[in-house]
């Protein structure tokens, strides 16, 4: 069985097996069911057994710290490899082969069917919509009055705490999407976020579409300060906040040149703060004018 | 002297900065912000072997400073690559 899904605009499709288990799995990506199948941006296909990939070459492992996934990185005849595990020190759960254009992916499922298939569908995601002025961010997002507001950091620096102190102590906030979201620059400039099918622990898989209101870059600190970033501090905040190969040249530049739109476009903020409701009020009171 | 691998000039706005992006530097997660006579250099040496001596010569040229001021700046900012780690002998 096919199924075709649009997410921030664009277009891909699964395939797997009729019956195959994996499909229970699919509720978050439910809202994002689209029914013409016609130019997706690639097809991702379940695999049961993996073609013998021994002679791969290694490249690379990427991982951003010991309870993250851990991605390592492999080209095998002509095409990219990928092995995925869900902890730094954890063993490989799933595979994904794709072609270097990544129109074409094959992926092998090991143990979680939720951490194999969303890990690959992110990946595939967001390297396909690289140069296509899109990026696959980290970052929890809250719309108050039609706005999204992507809130930034490292893991574990509060961003969905913040969030959760936007729609706790400010009237019509509700949470757009808690990890995941995508951000894209539309044809007349203006730059969008998107929920997705992938929002880390929160079940909160919605097909909205906002125009962004303000990004701000969180960091824990003894009392509540915010101001502007310059254009190059907004830029490295969100250089760090969306994934992709830098290594690869086509990837690289258009994650760039999207990053560079975004800056140049929507206020940045870099807010110090306390989990508290001073923090969310300060924040709502500066990016929202 | 020359540059490191893996590190890539952008432009952004009127500003430039250097962003380690090549699978040698991969995980550094590290960036330089560059004034425009800095970005002029590491793009006239980028993968080329140099000296300060080279580099004075291409200011003098381009901004017709005399040697001594141009080496004078050379110096500062060979300091602020080697410690950023961007450049090696």
């Amino acid at each position: 069985m096919k199924k075709t899904y649009r997410v921030a605009g664009h277009k891909f499709a699964v395939v797997m097996p009729d019956n195959d288990a994996a499909w229970n799995e699919m509720g978050p990506y439910e809202p994002f069911v689209c029914v013409d199948a016609s130019d997706c941006l690639f097809t991702a296909e379940l695999l049961d057994a993996m073609p013998d990939t021994s002679d791969k070459q290694k490249v690379t492992v990427s991982c951003e710290g010991p309870d993250m996934p851990r991605i390592e990185l492999y080209e095998w005849r002509g095409q990219w490899l990928m092995e995925m595990a869900p902890l730094l020190e954890a063993p490989v759960r799933a595979y994904l082969l794709t072609d270097k254009t990544f129109y074409e992916a094959k992926f092998r499922i090991l143990g979680s069917i939720r951490f194999s298939l969303g890990t690959s569908l992110m990946l595939m995601f967001a390297f396909a919509t690289a140069r296509k002025n899109t990026l696959l961010m980290h970052s929890s997002v809250t719309v108050k009055d039609g706005k999204g507001y992507l809130f930034l950091g490292k893991s574990g620096t509060g961003k969905s705490t913040h969030s959760q102190l936007w729609i706790n102590n400010i009237e019509g906030c509700s949470l757009l999407n808690d990890d995941n979201p995508v951000l894209r620059v539309m044809e007349d400039g203006e730059v969008h976020v998107f929920g997705s099918p992938w929002s880390g622990k929160t079940p909160c898989y919605q097909n909205i579409e906002v125009p962004v209101g303000a990004i701000v870059n969180l960091r824990q600190a003894k009392k509540n300060t915010i101001r502007r970033m310059s254009l190059v501090e907004a830029y490295a905040a969100m250089y760090v906040s969306f994934s992709g190969y830098r290594f690869i040249k086509e990837m690289a530049d258009g994650l760039h040149a999207t990053n560079e739109k975004v800056v140049g476009t929507v206020p940045c903020y870099a807010l110090d703060c306390l989990p508290d409701a001073e923090a969310a009020w300060l924040c709502y009171k500066t990016v929202s004018q | 002297m020359k540059t490191k691998k893996g590190y890539r000039l952008r432009q952004l706005g009127k500003e430039y900065i250097l962003v380690a992006e090549g699978l040698e530097v991969m995980g550094a997660n590290q960036m330089i912000s560059m004034n425009e006579t800095a970005a002029f250099l590491w793009e006239a040496v980028e993968g080329k072997t140099f000296d300060t001596e080279a580099l004075a010569k291409l200011l003098v040229d381009e901004y017709g400073i005399s040697m001594e001021v141009a080496e004078k700046d050379v110096t500062a900012l060979l300091q602020t690559w080697n410690k950023a780690g961007v450049i090696e002998d």
